[in-house]
Protein backbone atom coordinates (compact mmCIF):
# COMPACT_ATOMS: atom_id res chain seq x y z
CA UNK A 1 0.00 0.00 0.00
CA UNK A 2 1.78 2.99 -1.36
CA UNK A 3 0.94 6.38 -0.69
CA UNK A 4 -0.74 8.59 -3.19
CA UNK A 5 1.58 10.12 -5.68
CA UNK A 6 -0.50 13.03 -6.38
CA UNK A 7 -0.58 13.88 -2.66
CA UNK A 8 -0.13 17.81 -1.94
CA UNK A 9 3.25 18.79 -1.56
CA UNK A 10 4.39 22.33 -0.95
CA UNK A 11 4.18 24.46 -4.07
CA UNK A 12 6.47 27.25 -5.64
CA UNK A 13 3.88 30.42 -5.45
CA UNK A 14 4.64 33.87 -7.00
CA UNK A 15 3.13 36.92 -4.91
CA UNK A 16 1.05 34.63 -3.20
CA UNK A 17 -0.11 32.65 -6.16
CA UNK A 18 1.17 29.29 -7.93
CA UNK A 19 3.05 29.91 -11.07
CA UNK A 20 0.36 28.74 -13.75
CA UNK A 21 -2.54 31.26 -12.36
CA UNK A 22 0.06 34.40 -13.66
CA UNK A 23 -1.03 33.70 -17.28
CA UNK A 24 -4.55 33.52 -16.92
CA UNK A 25 -4.42 36.80 -14.87
CA UNK A 26 -1.54 38.44 -17.53
CA UNK A 27 -2.44 37.57 -21.15
CA UNK A 28 -6.21 39.17 -20.88
CA UNK A 29 -5.18 42.04 -18.99
CA UNK A 30 -2.30 42.84 -21.88
CA UNK A 31 -5.07 42.29 -24.15
CA UNK A 32 -7.35 44.50 -22.58
CA UNK A 33 -4.96 47.43 -22.41
CA UNK A 34 -3.68 46.91 -25.74
CA UNK A 35 -7.20 47.15 -26.99
CA UNK A 36 -8.04 50.35 -24.66
CA UNK A 37 -4.22 52.03 -26.08
CA UNK A 38 -5.62 51.30 -29.38
CA UNK A 39 -8.83 52.74 -28.76
CA UNK A 40 -7.59 55.93 -27.32
CA UNK A 41 -5.62 56.47 -30.53
CA UNK A 42 -7.64 56.33 -32.71
CA UNK A 43 -10.30 58.58 -31.20
CA UNK A 44 -7.30 61.25 -30.96
CA UNK A 45 -5.79 60.32 -34.30
CA UNK A 46 -9.29 60.59 -35.93
CA UNK A 47 -10.77 63.35 -33.97
CA UNK A 48 -13.88 61.71 -33.29
CA UNK A 49 -16.45 63.61 -31.52
CA UNK A 50 -17.40 62.53 -27.75
CA UNK A 51 -20.81 62.57 -28.60
CA UNK A 52 -19.85 59.69 -31.27
CA UNK A 53 -17.66 58.21 -29.33
CA UNK A 54 -15.38 58.97 -26.27
CA UNK A 55 -11.78 58.01 -25.86
CA UNK A 56 -11.28 55.54 -22.47
CA UNK A 57 -9.09 58.67 -20.70
CA UNK A 58 -12.49 60.95 -21.19
CA UNK A 59 -15.04 58.04 -20.09
CA UNK A 60 -12.40 57.83 -17.04
CA UNK A 61 -12.83 61.69 -16.58
CA UNK A 62 -16.40 61.16 -16.54
CA UNK A 63 -16.10 58.37 -14.24
CA UNK A 64 -14.40 60.68 -11.41
CA UNK A 65 -16.41 63.68 -12.20
CA UNK A 66 -19.82 61.92 -11.88
CA UNK A 67 -18.62 59.95 -9.25
CA UNK A 68 -21.19 60.81 -6.43
CA UNK A 69 -24.48 60.30 -9.09
CA UNK A 70 -23.30 56.75 -10.30
CA UNK A 71 -21.81 55.54 -7.36
CA UNK A 72 -25.71 56.26 -6.16
CA UNK A 73 -27.01 54.29 -8.61
CA UNK A 74 -24.61 51.30 -9.02
CA UNK A 75 -26.18 50.67 -5.42
CA UNK A 76 -29.56 50.88 -6.28
CA UNK A 77 -28.26 48.13 -9.41
CA UNK A 78 -26.49 46.17 -7.19
CA UNK A 79 -29.47 46.06 -4.29
CA UNK A 80 -31.76 45.01 -6.37
CA UNK A 81 -29.54 42.23 -8.11
CA UNK A 82 -28.08 41.08 -4.71
CA UNK A 83 -31.78 40.72 -3.52
CA UNK A 84 -33.29 39.21 -6.47
CA UNK A 85 -29.69 36.92 -6.23
CA UNK A 86 -30.49 35.47 -2.85
CA UNK A 87 -34.37 34.82 -3.45
CA UNK A 88 -33.73 33.05 -6.85
CA UNK A 89 -31.19 31.01 -4.86
CA UNK A 90 -33.66 30.24 -1.97
CA UNK A 91 -36.63 30.01 -4.17
CA UNK A 92 -34.51 28.23 -6.47
CA UNK A 93 -33.39 25.33 -4.48
CA UNK A 94 -36.37 24.93 -2.19
CA UNK A 95 -38.53 24.46 -5.69
CA UNK A 96 -35.51 21.36 -7.14
CA UNK A 97 -35.71 19.88 -3.42
CA UNK A 98 -39.59 19.83 -3.94
CA UNK A 99 -39.06 18.64 -7.85
CA UNK A 100 -36.74 15.51 -6.42
CA UNK A 101 -38.90 14.23 -3.62
CA UNK A 102 -41.93 13.99 -6.09
CA UNK A 103 -41.73 12.78 -9.90
CA UNK A 104 -45.42 14.09 -10.22
CA UNK A 105 -44.37 17.99 -8.55
CA UNK A 106 -41.75 18.23 -11.17
CA UNK A 107 -43.95 16.65 -14.03
CA UNK A 108 -46.46 18.88 -12.81
CA UNK A 109 -44.41 22.53 -12.27
CA UNK A 110 -41.73 21.65 -14.14
CA UNK A 111 -43.22 23.37 -17.36
CA UNK A 112 -44.19 26.54 -15.74
CA UNK A 113 -40.72 27.23 -14.67
CA UNK A 114 -39.99 26.66 -18.09
CA UNK A 115 -42.41 28.82 -19.73
CA UNK A 116 -41.61 31.11 -17.28
CA UNK A 117 -37.70 31.46 -18.41
CA UNK A 118 -38.55 30.96 -22.13
CA UNK A 119 -41.18 34.17 -22.09
CA UNK A 120 -38.18 37.45 -22.70
CA UNK A 121 -38.32 39.61 -19.19
CA UNK A 122 -38.52 42.77 -21.43
CA UNK A 123 -42.12 41.41 -22.55
CA UNK A 124 -43.63 40.96 -19.31
CA UNK A 125 -41.57 43.71 -17.06
CA UNK A 126 -44.08 46.68 -18.65
CA UNK A 127 -47.11 44.10 -16.81
CA UNK A 128 -45.29 43.84 -13.84
CA UNK A 129 -44.12 47.60 -13.05
CA UNK A 130 -48.09 48.25 -13.68
CA UNK A 131 -49.13 45.52 -11.48
CA UNK A 132 -46.78 46.36 -8.61
CA UNK A 133 -47.11 49.60 -7.15
CA UNK A 134 -43.78 49.64 -5.64
CA UNK A 135 -40.86 50.11 -8.23
CA UNK A 136 -38.47 48.27 -5.87
CA UNK A 137 -40.36 45.11 -5.93
CA UNK A 138 -41.48 44.91 -9.22
CA UNK A 139 -37.49 45.04 -10.52
CA UNK A 140 -37.21 42.64 -7.64
CA UNK A 141 -39.58 40.45 -9.56
CA UNK A 142 -38.32 40.91 -12.98
CA UNK A 143 -34.79 40.04 -12.40
CA UNK A 144 -35.99 37.02 -9.94
CA UNK A 145 -37.91 35.61 -12.81
CA UNK A 146 -34.88 35.85 -15.24
CA UNK A 147 -32.45 34.66 -12.13
CA UNK A 148 -33.73 31.48 -10.62
CA UNK A 149 -34.51 29.24 -13.46
CA UNK A 150 -30.55 28.39 -14.02
CA UNK A 151 -30.65 27.37 -9.99
CA UNK A 152 -33.97 25.17 -10.54
CA UNK A 153 -32.62 23.42 -13.44
CA UNK A 154 -28.80 22.99 -12.11
CA UNK A 155 -29.97 21.62 -8.73
CA UNK A 156 -32.87 19.28 -9.72
CA UNK A 157 -30.38 17.84 -12.60
CA UNK A 158 -27.87 17.31 -9.54
CA UNK A 159 -30.44 16.07 -6.86
CA UNK A 160 -31.23 13.53 -9.83
CA UNK A 161 -28.06 12.15 -10.62
CA UNK A 162 -27.07 10.75 -7.42
CA UNK A 163 -25.09 8.00 -7.32
CA UNK A 164 -27.43 5.16 -7.83
CA UNK A 165 -25.22 2.34 -5.55
CA UNK A 166 -25.07 4.88 -2.84
CA UNK A 167 -28.82 5.61 -2.12
CA UNK A 168 -28.61 1.97 -2.40
CA UNK A 169 -26.57 1.84 0.67
CA UNK A 170 -28.31 4.50 2.47
CA UNK A 171 -31.48 2.50 1.90
CA UNK A 172 -29.87 -0.85 3.00
CA UNK A 173 -28.76 1.46 6.68
CA UNK A 174 -32.69 2.25 7.20
CA UNK A 175 -31.82 5.96 6.22
CA UNK A 176 -35.64 8.48 6.13
CA UNK A 177 -36.13 10.62 3.31
CA UNK A 178 -34.23 13.76 5.20
CA UNK A 179 -31.02 12.15 5.67
CA UNK A 180 -30.62 10.65 2.45
CA UNK A 181 -31.14 14.37 1.43
CA UNK A 182 -29.09 16.49 3.78
CA UNK A 183 -26.28 13.96 4.07
CA UNK A 184 -26.02 11.97 0.34
CA UNK A 185 -28.40 13.77 -2.16
CA UNK A 186 -27.60 17.69 -1.14
CA UNK A 187 -23.85 17.39 -1.29
CA UNK A 188 -24.06 15.13 -4.84
CA UNK A 189 -26.10 18.47 -6.21
CA UNK A 190 -23.67 20.93 -4.96
CA UNK A 191 -21.41 21.21 -7.96
CA UNK A 192 -25.19 21.18 -10.35
CA UNK A 193 -25.74 24.10 -7.88
CA UNK A 194 -22.88 25.82 -7.79
CA UNK A 195 -22.84 26.20 -11.28
CA UNK A 196 -26.01 27.48 -12.07
CA UNK A 197 -25.52 29.73 -9.22
CA UNK A 198 -22.82 31.53 -11.69
CA UNK A 199 -25.46 31.99 -14.35
CA UNK A 200 -28.01 32.90 -12.26
CA UNK A 201 -25.30 35.57 -10.56
CA UNK A 202 -25.03 37.55 -13.92
CA UNK A 203 -28.78 37.19 -15.27
CA UNK A 204 -29.80 38.32 -12.16
CA UNK A 205 -27.90 41.32 -12.85
CA UNK A 206 -29.14 41.53 -16.38
CA UNK A 207 -32.47 41.25 -15.10
CA UNK A 208 -32.14 44.70 -12.75
CA UNK A 209 -31.17 46.39 -15.91
CA UNK A 210 -33.51 45.11 -18.44
CA UNK A 211 -36.04 45.92 -15.63
CA UNK A 212 -34.65 49.32 -14.96
CA UNK A 213 -34.67 49.94 -18.92
CA UNK A 214 -38.71 49.54 -18.68
CA UNK A 215 -39.10 51.37 -15.58
CA UNK A 216 -36.76 54.09 -16.32
CA UNK A 217 -38.62 54.34 -19.70
CA UNK A 218 -41.68 56.11 -17.23
CA UNK A 219 -39.03 58.42 -15.24
CA UNK A 220 -39.07 56.09 -12.45
CA UNK A 221 -35.69 54.35 -11.47
CA UNK A 222 -32.38 56.32 -10.33
CA UNK A 223 -29.99 52.58 -11.44
CA UNK A 224 -27.54 52.33 -13.77
CA UNK A 225 -30.05 51.65 -16.49
CA UNK A 226 -32.10 54.55 -15.94
CA UNK A 227 -28.07 56.76 -15.63
CA UNK A 228 -27.82 55.07 -19.72
CA UNK A 229 -31.49 56.18 -20.71
CA UNK A 230 -30.68 59.81 -19.13
CA UNK A 231 -27.01 60.32 -20.64
CA UNK A 232 -28.91 59.47 -24.02
CA UNK A 233 -31.46 61.69 -24.16
CA UNK A 234 -29.14 64.17 -22.72
CA UNK A 235 -26.57 63.06 -25.20
CA UNK A 236 -23.96 62.75 -22.48
CA UNK A 237 -22.71 59.73 -24.09
CA UNK A 238 -19.20 59.81 -21.88
CA UNK A 239 -21.31 59.31 -18.50
CA UNK A 240 -23.47 56.49 -20.69
CA UNK A 241 -20.05 54.66 -21.26
CA UNK A 242 -18.68 55.37 -17.88
CA UNK A 243 -22.38 53.80 -16.59
CA UNK A 244 -21.80 50.81 -19.34
CA UNK A 245 -18.64 50.18 -17.49
CA UNK A 246 -19.90 50.06 -13.73
CA UNK A 247 -22.65 47.71 -15.44
CA UNK A 248 -19.96 45.34 -16.87
CA UNK A 249 -17.39 45.75 -14.01
CA UNK A 250 -20.22 44.50 -11.50
CA UNK A 251 -21.01 41.48 -13.96
CA UNK A 252 -17.00 40.25 -13.99
CA UNK A 253 -17.03 41.11 -9.78
CA UNK A 254 -20.55 39.03 -9.38
CA UNK A 255 -19.03 35.97 -11.67
CA UNK A 256 -15.60 36.34 -9.61
CA UNK A 257 -16.99 36.29 -6.24
CA UNK A 258 -19.32 33.17 -7.14
CA UNK A 259 -16.44 31.11 -8.86
CA UNK A 260 -14.21 31.73 -5.33
CA UNK A 261 -17.73 30.66 -3.73
CA UNK A 262 -17.74 27.77 -6.00
CA UNK A 263 -13.62 26.52 -5.77
CA UNK A 264 -13.99 26.92 -1.90
CA UNK A 265 -16.69 24.72 -1.42
CA UNK A 266 -15.59 21.79 -3.82
CA UNK A 267 -11.79 22.24 -3.78
CA UNK A 268 -11.33 19.18 -1.69
CA UNK A 269 -13.01 17.11 -3.41
CA UNK A 270 -14.61 17.79 -6.63
CA UNK A 271 -12.84 17.52 -10.27
CA UNK A 272 -14.26 20.63 -11.47
CA UNK A 273 -12.36 22.41 -8.73
CA UNK A 274 -8.84 20.53 -9.53
CA UNK A 275 -5.80 21.38 -11.25
CA UNK A 276 -4.90 19.12 -14.37
CA UNK A 277 -1.46 19.03 -13.89
CA UNK A 278 0.33 16.48 -11.19
CA UNK B 1 -26.54 -31.27 -13.16
CA UNK B 2 -25.57 -34.50 -11.43
CA UNK B 3 -23.06 -35.22 -9.35
CA UNK B 4 -19.37 -35.65 -10.61
CA UNK B 5 -16.35 -37.66 -10.08
CA UNK B 6 -13.93 -36.20 -8.11
CA UNK B 7 -15.96 -33.54 -6.10
CA UNK B 8 -17.67 -34.62 -2.94
CA UNK B 9 -20.60 -31.98 -3.69
CA UNK B 10 -24.42 -31.89 -4.03
CA UNK B 11 -25.40 -31.13 -6.96
CA UNK B 12 -27.86 -28.84 -8.54
CA UNK B 13 -31.24 -27.58 -7.35
CA UNK B 14 -32.78 -29.92 -4.59
CA UNK B 15 -35.69 -31.17 -5.54
CA UNK B 16 -37.34 -30.86 -2.03
CA UNK B 17 -39.62 -28.23 -3.98
CA UNK B 18 -40.70 -26.72 -0.87
CA UNK B 19 -41.46 -23.45 -2.20
CA UNK B 20 -42.40 -20.64 0.25
CA UNK B 21 -45.09 -17.67 0.06
CA UNK B 22 -42.75 -15.07 1.62
CA UNK B 23 -40.59 -13.84 4.11
CA UNK B 24 -40.65 -15.42 7.55
CA UNK B 25 -40.14 -19.23 6.57
CA UNK B 26 -37.83 -22.14 8.50
CA UNK B 27 -35.63 -23.73 6.55
CA UNK B 28 -36.98 -26.88 5.18
CA UNK B 29 -34.00 -29.07 4.67
CA UNK B 30 -32.66 -28.72 7.88
CA UNK B 31 -28.87 -30.40 8.29
CA UNK B 32 -28.72 -32.41 10.98
CA UNK B 33 -25.10 -31.85 11.04
CA UNK B 34 -23.90 -28.30 10.82
CA UNK B 35 -25.30 -25.18 13.09
CA UNK B 36 -28.77 -23.56 11.57
CA UNK B 37 -27.81 -21.43 8.60
CA UNK B 38 -28.14 -17.78 8.93
CA UNK B 39 -29.92 -17.24 5.82
CA UNK B 40 -32.08 -20.21 3.68
CA UNK B 41 -33.51 -19.22 -0.09
CA UNK B 42 -36.18 -21.15 -1.46
CA UNK B 43 -37.28 -21.30 -4.66
CA UNK B 44 -35.92 -17.77 -4.76
CA UNK B 45 -37.04 -16.37 -8.70
CA UNK B 46 -36.72 -12.76 -9.90
CA UNK B 47 -38.37 -11.36 -13.15
CA UNK B 48 -37.63 -7.83 -14.64
CA UNK B 49 -40.24 -5.36 -15.51
CA UNK B 50 -39.16 -6.04 -19.17
CA UNK B 51 -39.41 -9.72 -18.55
CA UNK B 52 -36.17 -11.20 -18.29
CA UNK B 53 -35.71 -13.73 -15.70
CA UNK B 54 -32.95 -13.34 -14.02
CA UNK B 55 -33.38 -16.28 -10.97
CA UNK B 56 -35.72 -18.76 -11.78
CA UNK B 57 -36.59 -21.35 -8.35
CA UNK B 58 -32.75 -20.50 -6.12
CA UNK B 59 -32.99 -22.77 -2.74
CA UNK B 60 -29.83 -21.79 -0.72
CA UNK B 61 -28.72 -22.14 3.06
CA UNK B 62 -25.66 -20.41 3.71
CA UNK B 63 -24.23 -21.88 7.00
CA UNK B 64 -23.86 -19.03 10.00
CA UNK B 65 -20.06 -17.76 9.81
CA UNK B 66 -19.16 -19.92 6.74
CA UNK B 67 -17.43 -17.79 3.58
CA UNK B 68 -19.51 -18.45 0.53
CA UNK B 69 -18.72 -18.02 -3.55
CA UNK B 70 -21.61 -17.06 -5.90
CA UNK B 71 -19.65 -17.96 -8.98
CA UNK B 72 -20.92 -17.75 -12.88
CA UNK B 73 -21.10 -16.41 -15.99
CA UNK B 74 -22.31 -12.82 -16.02
CA UNK B 75 -25.87 -12.31 -16.63
CA UNK B 76 -26.30 -15.68 -14.36
CA UNK B 77 -28.12 -13.37 -11.60
CA UNK B 78 -25.69 -14.10 -9.04
CA UNK B 79 -25.87 -9.87 -8.31
CA UNK B 80 -29.60 -10.19 -8.33
CA UNK B 81 -29.46 -12.73 -5.34
CA UNK B 82 -27.32 -10.64 -3.32
CA UNK B 83 -29.34 -7.44 -4.16
CA UNK B 84 -32.32 -9.81 -3.14
CA UNK B 85 -30.52 -11.09 0.01
CA UNK B 86 -29.34 -7.25 0.89
CA UNK B 87 -33.31 -6.51 0.40
CA UNK B 88 -32.57 -4.19 -2.25
CA UNK B 89 -34.45 -5.78 -4.72
CA UNK B 90 -37.89 -7.60 -4.31
CA UNK B 91 -38.59 -10.74 -4.92
CA UNK B 92 -40.80 -12.19 -7.72
CA UNK B 93 -41.45 -15.19 -5.99
CA UNK B 94 -40.00 -17.50 -3.44
CA UNK B 95 -38.75 -16.24 0.37
CA UNK B 96 -35.88 -15.36 1.60
CA UNK B 97 -35.60 -16.55 5.56
CA UNK B 98 -33.66 -15.55 8.30
CA UNK B 99 -33.94 -18.30 10.92
CA UNK B 100 -31.61 -17.46 13.28
CA UNK B 101 -33.25 -13.73 13.95
CA UNK B 102 -36.23 -14.88 14.43
CA UNK B 103 -37.24 -14.25 10.68
CA UNK B 104 -35.90 -10.59 10.57
CA UNK B 105 -32.67 -10.14 8.47
CA UNK B 106 -29.65 -9.24 10.53
CA UNK B 107 -27.54 -6.23 10.32
CA UNK B 108 -25.88 -6.63 7.27
CA UNK B 109 -22.98 -5.24 5.50
CA UNK B 110 -22.82 -4.49 2.00
CA UNK B 111 -19.45 -4.06 -0.54
CA UNK B 112 -20.25 -2.63 -4.01
CA UNK B 113 -18.69 -3.26 -6.67
CA UNK B 114 -17.28 0.20 -6.76
CA UNK B 115 -15.92 1.32 -3.56
CA UNK B 116 -19.30 3.81 -3.70
CA UNK B 117 -17.61 6.64 -1.44
CA UNK B 118 -19.05 9.88 -0.87
CA UNK B 119 -16.44 12.61 -2.56
CA UNK B 120 -17.01 15.16 -0.32
CA UNK B 121 -16.57 13.45 2.77
CA UNK B 122 -12.97 12.34 4.60
CA UNK B 123 -12.02 8.29 4.80
CA UNK B 124 -12.93 8.15 8.31
CA UNK B 125 -16.12 10.24 7.48
CA UNK B 126 -16.98 7.30 5.20
CA UNK B 127 -16.59 4.79 7.03
CA UNK B 128 -18.63 6.48 9.83
CA UNK B 129 -21.41 6.83 7.72
CA UNK B 130 -23.83 3.85 8.76
CA UNK B 131 -23.15 4.60 12.33
CA UNK B 132 -23.97 8.09 11.40
CA UNK B 133 -27.40 7.20 9.86
CA UNK B 134 -28.06 5.01 13.17
CA UNK B 135 -27.83 7.70 14.68
CA UNK B 136 -24.21 7.67 17.40
CA UNK B 137 -23.02 10.19 18.48
CA UNK B 138 -20.16 11.87 16.67
CA UNK B 139 -17.33 10.95 19.05
CA UNK B 140 -18.28 7.29 19.69
CA UNK B 141 -19.26 6.78 16.02
CA UNK B 142 -15.55 8.41 14.93
CA UNK B 143 -14.08 6.27 17.64
CA UNK B 144 -14.73 3.20 16.34
CA UNK B 145 -14.43 4.33 12.57
CA UNK B 146 -10.88 4.81 13.03
CA UNK B 147 -10.60 1.32 14.57
CA UNK B 148 -11.59 0.03 11.24
CA UNK B 149 -9.60 2.25 9.44
CA UNK B 150 -6.84 0.71 11.36
CA UNK B 151 -8.26 -3.05 10.88
CA UNK B 152 -7.95 -2.29 6.82
CA UNK B 153 -4.20 -0.46 7.10
CA UNK B 154 -5.75 2.99 6.66
CA UNK B 155 -4.99 4.46 9.90
CA UNK B 156 -2.51 7.55 8.04
CA UNK B 157 -5.45 8.08 6.29
CA UNK B 158 -8.07 8.86 8.05
CA UNK B 159 -8.76 12.39 6.75
CA UNK B 160 -7.98 12.15 3.40
CA UNK B 161 -10.36 12.39 0.95
CA UNK B 162 -11.17 9.50 -1.76
CA UNK B 163 -10.03 11.27 -5.03
CA UNK B 164 -6.28 11.38 -2.86
CA UNK B 165 -6.73 7.53 -2.10
CA UNK B 166 -5.69 4.33 -4.56
CA UNK B 167 -8.37 2.36 -5.79
CA UNK B 168 -7.13 -0.45 -3.53
CA UNK B 169 -6.85 2.23 -0.66
CA UNK B 170 -10.55 3.13 -1.55
CA UNK B 171 -11.76 -0.51 -1.62
CA UNK B 172 -10.26 -0.69 2.09
CA UNK B 173 -12.28 2.12 3.18
CA UNK B 174 -15.73 0.82 1.24
CA UNK B 175 -15.20 -2.75 3.55
CA UNK B 176 -14.05 -0.47 6.78
CA UNK B 177 -17.89 0.89 6.41
CA UNK B 178 -19.82 -2.10 5.61
CA UNK B 179 -17.52 -3.53 8.86
CA UNK B 180 -18.18 -1.24 10.80
CA UNK B 181 -21.77 -1.79 12.31
CA UNK B 182 -20.23 -5.02 13.41
CA UNK B 183 -22.75 -6.84 10.42
CA UNK B 184 -23.70 -10.35 11.20
CA UNK B 185 -23.18 -11.13 7.52
CA UNK B 186 -20.99 -9.24 4.46
CA UNK B 187 -22.31 -9.46 1.34
CA UNK B 188 -19.74 -8.72 -1.38
CA UNK B 189 -20.20 -8.03 -4.90
CA UNK B 190 -17.73 -8.49 -6.93
CA UNK B 191 -15.72 -5.86 -4.78
CA UNK B 192 -12.19 -6.36 -6.33
CA UNK B 193 -12.89 -7.08 -10.18
CA UNK B 194 -11.92 -3.25 -10.92
CA UNK B 195 -8.15 -3.94 -9.16
CA UNK B 196 -4.78 -5.29 -10.66
CA UNK B 197 -3.92 -8.36 -9.78
CA UNK B 198 -1.50 -7.53 -6.76
CA UNK B 199 -3.53 -5.18 -4.60
CA UNK B 200 -6.46 -7.98 -5.66
CA UNK B 201 -4.17 -10.33 -4.08
CA UNK B 202 -3.59 -8.60 -1.00
CA UNK B 203 -6.98 -6.95 -0.29
CA UNK B 204 -8.14 -10.99 -1.12
CA UNK B 205 -5.54 -11.97 2.24
CA UNK B 206 -6.75 -9.04 4.13
CA UNK B 207 -10.45 -10.13 3.47
CA UNK B 208 -9.75 -13.62 4.50
CA UNK B 209 -7.52 -12.06 7.90
CA UNK B 210 -10.22 -9.73 8.99
CA UNK B 211 -12.73 -13.08 8.11
CA UNK B 212 -11.17 -14.86 10.69
CA UNK B 213 -10.79 -12.60 13.00
CA UNK B 214 -14.46 -11.45 13.07
CA UNK B 215 -16.33 -14.30 12.53
CA UNK B 216 -19.25 -13.05 10.29
CA UNK B 217 -20.82 -14.67 7.44
CA UNK B 218 -19.42 -13.62 3.54
CA UNK B 219 -21.45 -13.83 0.69
CA UNK B 220 -18.93 -12.99 -1.93
CA UNK B 221 -20.07 -12.49 -5.79
CA UNK B 222 -17.39 -12.94 -7.97
CA UNK B 223 -16.50 -14.31 -11.97
CA UNK B 224 -12.55 -15.18 -10.97
CA UNK B 225 -12.37 -19.46 -10.55
CA UNK B 226 -9.20 -18.51 -8.85
CA UNK B 227 -10.53 -16.13 -6.51
CA UNK B 228 -13.88 -17.90 -4.95
CA UNK B 229 -11.28 -20.77 -4.61
CA UNK B 230 -8.85 -19.00 -2.59
CA UNK B 231 -11.57 -17.27 -0.22
CA UNK B 232 -14.36 -19.76 0.03
CA UNK B 233 -15.27 -22.86 2.19
CA UNK B 234 -17.95 -23.40 -0.63
CA UNK B 235 -18.71 -22.50 -4.44
CA UNK B 236 -22.04 -21.73 -5.48
CA UNK B 237 -21.55 -22.41 -9.43
CA UNK B 238 -24.76 -20.62 -11.03
CA UNK B 239 -25.92 -21.08 -14.38
CA UNK B 240 -27.62 -17.95 -16.84
CA UNK B 241 -30.86 -17.67 -18.32
CA UNK B 242 -32.52 -18.34 -16.79
CA UNK B 243 -30.36 -17.66 -13.51
CA UNK B 244 -30.47 -20.78 -11.75
CA UNK B 245 -28.02 -22.86 -9.15
CA UNK B 246 -25.58 -25.39 -11.18
CA UNK B 247 -23.32 -26.85 -9.01
CA UNK B 248 -22.74 -26.75 -4.90
CA UNK B 249 -18.92 -27.11 -4.14
CA UNK B 250 -17.33 -27.90 -1.13
CA UNK B 251 -13.83 -26.51 -0.65
CA UNK B 252 -11.66 -28.74 1.04
CA UNK B 253 -8.82 -26.74 2.11
CA UNK B 254 -6.23 -25.75 4.58
CA UNK B 255 -7.83 -23.44 7.58
CA UNK B 256 -4.39 -21.12 6.65
CA UNK B 257 -4.78 -19.74 3.02
CA UNK B 258 -1.76 -17.69 2.33
CA UNK B 259 1.28 -17.21 -0.41
CA UNK B 260 1.80 -21.23 -0.20
CA UNK B 261 -1.76 -22.33 -0.36
CA UNK B 262 -1.81 -19.90 -3.42
CA UNK B 263 1.15 -21.39 -5.20
CA UNK B 264 0.09 -25.28 -3.80
CA UNK B 265 -0.81 -28.31 -6.26
CA UNK B 266 -3.87 -28.50 -4.05
CA UNK B 267 -5.22 -25.11 -4.85
CA UNK B 268 -4.79 -25.86 -9.04
CA UNK B 269 -6.54 -29.09 -8.57
CA UNK B 270 -9.69 -27.07 -6.83
CA UNK B 271 -9.68 -24.15 -9.56
CA UNK B 272 -9.69 -27.04 -11.96
CA UNK B 273 -12.55 -28.48 -10.90
CA UNK B 274 -14.09 -25.65 -9.94
CA UNK B 275 -13.43 -24.31 -13.47
CA UNK B 276 -15.25 -27.85 -14.95
CA UNK B 277 -18.11 -26.68 -13.24
CA UNK B 278 -18.24 -23.46 -14.41
CA UNK B 279 -17.95 -24.57 -17.99
CA UNK B 280 -20.06 -27.11 -17.96
CA UNK B 281 -22.52 -24.40 -15.98
CA UNK B 282 -22.12 -21.91 -19.51
CA UNK B 283 -22.82 -25.07 -21.76
CA UNK B 284 -25.97 -25.99 -19.81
Amino acid sequence: MTPPDDAPGRERRILGLPPGTWPRILAPLVVGLLLLGGWEWAVRHFAVPAYILPGPVAIARTLVADWPTLSGSLAVTLRITVLALLVATAAGLALSILFSQSKWVEMTFLPYAVMLQVTPVVAIAPLIIIWVDNIQASLLICAWIVAFFPVVSNTTIGLNSTDRNLLDLFRLYGATRWQTLVHLRLPAAMPFFLAGLRISGGLSLIGAIVAEFVAGAGGASSGLAYRILESGYQLQIPRMFAALALISFSGVLIFLALSLVSHLMLRRWHESALRKDH
Amino acid sequence: MTGRPGSAETAGVQEDGTIAASGHTAPSREDSTGPAPVVALRGVTKRYGNGTLAVQGLDLDITTGSFVSLLGPSGCGKSTVLRMVAGLSPLTAGGIAWPRAAGRPPKLGFVFQEPTLMPWKTAIDNVALPLRLEGVAKAERHRRAREMLDLVGLSDFANSYPRELSGGMRMRVSIARALVTEPEVLLLDEPFAALDEITRFRLNNDLLRLWESRRFTAVFVTHSVFESVYLSQRVVVMAANPGRLHADLPIAAPARRDEAFRTSPDYAALCRTVSEALERAMKA
